[in-house]
């Protein structure tokens, strides 16, 4: 029998100060230099890499979206139609699709994504002189 | 993988080459639409890390046209690194040095500072005419529509056109210019 | 600690191809590199001289490599067939451990260490249309066109110029005219 309980006891010991700075060192393995072995620049590190961690959380986000405007834009543009006037085009008809799988038609699927752009060009021509 | 989707992936991520004449053109206008073929921004596949940005041939930049008074007021720097190695050259002054500068810098200065650009730029060729030797000519499939109309220069209408343009009255014979009085 | 930092990255894979028609033998090629001298060898001396002819009669279809090296540690270098290599370094080893290290390895279909995965989920069939490459939408006569390309190159719908609206207004006019005489 394996006495997993006895094993943590003896592995746990130690002052508290010692296991609360190696929970900072966890996250601070993979910095370079001192600020992974140096407690007092690792816990600096370590906040800021939290900080950038919270705020990239939302900006991958915007970035995402950024991407898939670019490829869908650039979609469109080959069928001779601007990505307002497509996107516009798909709402007005009632078709939701995201913009990430557009993006991904517009890669993975082209004759799909052909047809979703003529019937954003027919909606424009059809509103044209409305 | 399959030799099918391997040749897949060739078509996919294969370079293009465009060409774009110059003539009469904005060089900064004409530089956001270079750069989005320079960089694959018309391509669904785009993302900044992927290298699927084509080859632009630009020819007859030395018939480019600057807007307003740019000729003569806009200067362009160059610092050698020595003290007082600092030096300002107009836009005629340079285009006569060099006829694919001015094109050349409005596209490099268009496509952001990052580490890519210098890259990039290798995929631009700029020729002062339309002089492009034939190894280059001939890889390009297709063509970057200019943004302006090209006016038709008046020395180059044929005499029977100007003749027969449409006149709301004849000058009398005896007519002479204001500056000629 | 984050592990996904240290991890090698990598996409997944599954062997099921093995199996459903014959065992093949994924593992192709062994290599042992030893020193004739150190006492880190050991071991793999003693494998060597005792085991090693037997274990290749056993698995007849790996190729094992035999390397003295002056002055190394002994290692185990295994290579897969799709692709993997997998080190492994036997110092102080005994040769009964390294036999039982060999046979694990000749069992694995590749190398088993933990990878971070770029994506969770796979698919042999990514496209059915087939993916996007730059000849998909692309006009046959685009290609084959001689650059630079007069049509092609101009302005896409280019406003009336007034030279144009004029020349109009005055064929509309002879013509109104030519019809009262």
């Amino acid at each position: 029998m394996v006495f997993l309980t006895a094993v943590n006891l003896i592995r746990s010991r130690g002052p508290d100060e010692w296991w609360r700075k190696r929970k900072i060192f966890k996250l601070a393995a993979y910095f370079y230099g001192r600020r992974r072995n140096c407690y007092s620049l690792a816990i600096r590190s370590v906040h800021r890499a939290l900080v950038y961690a919270t705020k990239s959380r939302q900006e991958r986000k915007s970035d995402l979206a950024e991407l898939w405007k670019q490829r869908i834009t650039a979609g469109a543009a080959q069928h001779g139609i601007e990505y307002w006037q497509f996107m516009d085009g798909l709402h007005k008809n009632n078709i939701e699709i995201n913009k990430k799988n557009l993006a991904d038609l517009a890669a993975w699927e082209p004759a799909s994504f052909e047809s979703l752009a003529k019937i954003s060009k027919d909606f424009v021509e059809k509103n044209r002189n409305k | 993988m399959s030799s099918r989707q391997r040749v897949q992936q060739w078509a996919t991520f294969a370079r293009q080459w465009h060409i774009f004449d110059c003539k009469w053109q904005n060089p900064y206008e004409s530089a956001i639409a270079i750069v989005k073929h320079l960089k694959g921004l018309h391509k669904p596949i785009y993302h900044p890390m992927n290298d699927c940005g084509d080859h632009v041939i630009c020819i007859n930049t030395k018939e480019i046209a600057l807007p307003g008074n740019e000729w003569t007021k806009r200067a362009y720097f160059h610092h050698t690194g020595y003290p007082g190695g600092a030096s300002w050259t107009l836009a005629w002054e340079l285009h006569s040095k060099d006829p694919v500068m001015i094109m050349k810098k409005a596209i490099y200065r268009r496509l952001g500072n990052n580490l890519q650009r210098r890259y990039t730029m290798q995929r631009l060729h700029l020729f002062p005419d339309d002089n492009v030797p034939k190894e280059l000519i001939e890889n390009v499939t297709s063509q970057i529509r200019q943004l302006r109309v090209v006016p038709q220069r008046i020395d180059h209408i044929e005499k029977d056109v100007i003749d027969n343009y449409p006149k709301i009255m004849d000058y009398p014979t005896d007519y002479l210019p204001k500056t000629l009085k | 600690m984050n592990h996904s930092q240290f991890l090698v990255s990598g996409f997944l894979r599954a062997p099921i191809y093995n199996g459903i028609g014959r065992q093949i033998n994924q593992l192709q090629r062994v290599t042992l590199k030893f020193c004739k001298s150190h006492g880190s060898s050991q071991g793999m001396r003693n494998f060597i001289e005792n085991n090693l002819v037997d274990f290749a009669k056993q698995n007849d279809s790996v190729v094992l490599y035999v390397k003295p090296r002056r002055h190394r540690s002994p290692v185990i270098v295994a290579e897969y067939l799709n692709g993997d290599r997998k080190w492994m370094s036997c110092h102080n080893r005994p040769s009964e451990e390294i036999l039982k290290w060999l046979s694990l390895l000749s069992l694995q279909a590749g190398d088993t260490e933990p990878i971070r995965y770029r994506k969770h989920w796979h698919t042999d069939v990514p496209s059915i249309q087939g993916p996007w490459n730059p000849f998909t939408h692309k006009n046959p006569g685009h290609i084959i066109a001689e650059y630079p390309h007069e049509g092609l190159g101009r302005v896409f719908k280019a406003p009336q110029s007034a030279t144009e609206k004029l020349l109009k207004i005055a064929k509309k006019r002879n013509e109104s005219e030519n019809k009262k005489e």
